[in-house]
């Protein structure tokens, strides 16, 4: 019973700790802002490799969702003769949730573990040590930068996803389905409000690019530097954003839209 | 600065790792000028030593005192300022993966310097002459032999004209050729340049080659110290039997077992 107890006690002063440590890295990294307007060109190079290096599989995805949402939304909504609507079910459905959802998860399996990877390996291949001994601060040029890039491209690519899933959903219902091509546009026009439904997908995006990107960087940062800690440190950043990301999801929609 | 204090001063130093002690009352001296080998069997914290001296580690208790400064009481901005007059080689070498071998000797000097771009050129290509390795200017990391690695490593460590060297085993895992390459790098860049260098290893015969003075740690504690002929020839037991590289003696070969014959007869659970 002692026993048990005491673990549990170590459980929960070990996870503490490593709050703490990652509140103290997610400081240090805000705090080293002004190294992207002294080094433009890091941040450039990342915005590259974490944003537009993940542009194809979040179009290809987008399109997906959208076509799918069209198809289920038609037969659903026909049932009642609405298919009008159609329009505005996928665009809320893809603006509102799914796009900023689906691309934070796709985000941190894509970005996110690639990061947790490329930070672990400097880390452990004694590059994080050497540009210390070298009097460069490895959090400010290594890992700042990464963390912006993560946080600028995420609300960008959850737009690029939407965007290309109400294409999707035309596609689907118009193109295939014969619903009103003017009433697919208008309906949505009318119907989708740019506070309520755009401004907050993209808060939920910011947020989520913030959570994956802090996540990701901070696993790197504390990997255990062998190969085996290297492997379960990419694990964990793909479990803990997947989760959070869920997680804060319901958070964010009940203060958003809960009534 | 050309006095006789030494570079770097140790005293009662203690550093933990977990409830573990690495170093439990080390005291050292390191001479200005010249070769300096720290050595000791595999674990004992060699690599721990230069992170002291470097600042990345924080001692338990003990002074370190690097040409006038206590580095473990150094504000940031000063250890990094004192750490751009320290060069340390780190044993995988330890370059940027993503930027060729010029970028990688460029980048202290690129931080550091605000040095035209002309200018730079020029010494990257002085510091790559001086290691044999301005032809490889254009190679990335990956197409590199362990041992290019290191002697680029060696270059970039250079690069801002430190005023010592810190070497972390250096001679691992290097054909007899680049060992030998390194040995006589080694040993012209700290008397060319009037460097102060510090070795961690545990190749004796390399070490023994070119270093001007030896300390031998294990345990925690420094063993013995002294020139290397001395060392060679110490009458301690421990020393002679690390020197000479002898299988058996304090340090025993087999780990801490109970009897064979009572453990193949399953006594011993």
């Amino acid at each position: 019973m002692l026993d048990l107890l005491a673990r549990l006690g170590r459980i929960g002063i070990g996870s503490l700790e490593q709050l703490g440590r990652g509140h103290l890295l997610l400081l240090y990294m805000v705090v080293g802002v002004g190294e992207l307007f002294t080094h433009p060109r890091l941040l450039l190079k990342q915005l590259y490799s974490v944003g537009v290096l993940s542009l194809l599989i979040v179009a290809i995805s987008g399109t997906f969702v959208g076509m799918v949402l069209g198809l289920q939304g038609y037969y659903i909504l026909s049932q009642f003769g609405a298919e009008q609507t159609l329009g505005v079910m996928v665009s809320a459905s893809l603006v509102r949730e799914l796009g900023p959802v689906v691309t934070a998860l796709l985000f941190a399996g894509r970005a996110g573990s690639a990061l947790t990877a490329e930070i672990g390996l400097m880390k452990a291949t004694e590059q994080l040590s050497g540009l210390e001994m070298m009097a460069v601060n490895p959090v400010k040029r290594i890992l700042t930068p990464r963390f912006f890039a993560g946080h600028i491209s995420m609300p960008m690519l959850a737009a690029m996803f939407s965007a290309l899933g109400v294409m999707g959903g035309y596609f689907v219902g118009v193109g295939l389905l014969g619903v009103d091509d003017g009433a697919f546009w208008s309906q949505m026009q009318a119907k989708i409000d740019f506070d309520d439904d755009v401004l907050n997908g993209v808060i939920k995006s910011l947020v989520f690019g913030l959570v994956c990107t802090w996540i990701a960087l901070f696993q790197g940062y504390s990997a255990v530097p062998t190969a085996e800690g290297v492997s379960r440190a990419t694990t964990r950043t793909v479990v803990h954003s997947s989760l959070a990301v869920l997680g804060l999801d319901f958070i964010l929609t009940a203060l958003m839209f809960g009534e | 600065m050309r006095d006789d204090k030494p570079l770097v001063t140790i005293r009662g130093l203690r550093f933990l790792r977990g409830d573990r002690a690495i170093f439990d009352g080390v005291d050292l001296d390191i001479p200005r000028g010249k070769v300096t080998a720290i050595m000791g069997p595999s674990g004992t914290g060699k690599t721990t030593l230069l992170k002291l001296i470097g600042g990345q580690l924080r001692p338990a208790a003990g002074t370190i005192n690097v040409d006038g400064e206590l580095v473990h009481q150094l504000a940031t901005r000063d250890l990094y300022r004192l750490r751009m007059r320290m060069g340390m080689l780190f044993q995988s070498g330890a370059l940027l993966t993503d930027i060729s071998v010029f970028e990688n000797v460029a980048y202290p000097l690129r931080e550091h310097t605000g040095l035209p771009e002309s200018l730079i050129r020029k010494l990257v290509l002085l510091k790559l002459e001086a290691v044999g390795l301005r032809g490889a200017r254009d190679l990335m990391p990956h197409e590199l032999s362990g041992g290019m690695a290191r002697r680029v490593a060696l270059a970039r460590a250079i690069a801002l004209d430190p005023m010592m060297i810190m070497y972390d085993e250096p001679f691992t895992g290097q054909d007899p050729i680049s060992m030998g390459v390194l040995v006589k790098l080694i040993r012209s860049l700290n008397d060319a340049s009037r460097l102060t260098s510090i070795i961690v290893s545990h190749d004796v015969r390399e070490a023994a080659q070119i270093a001007d003075y030896i300390y031998l740690i294990s345990n925690g504690i420094v063993i013995e110290h002294g020139v290397p002929e001395a060392m060679l020839s110490s009458a301690s037991e421990w020393t002679s039997q690390f020197m000479n590289g002898l299988a058996d003696g304090p340090v025993p070969f087999h780990y801490p077992a109970p009897a064979l014959e009572q453990d193949l007869m399953g006594a011993a659970g």
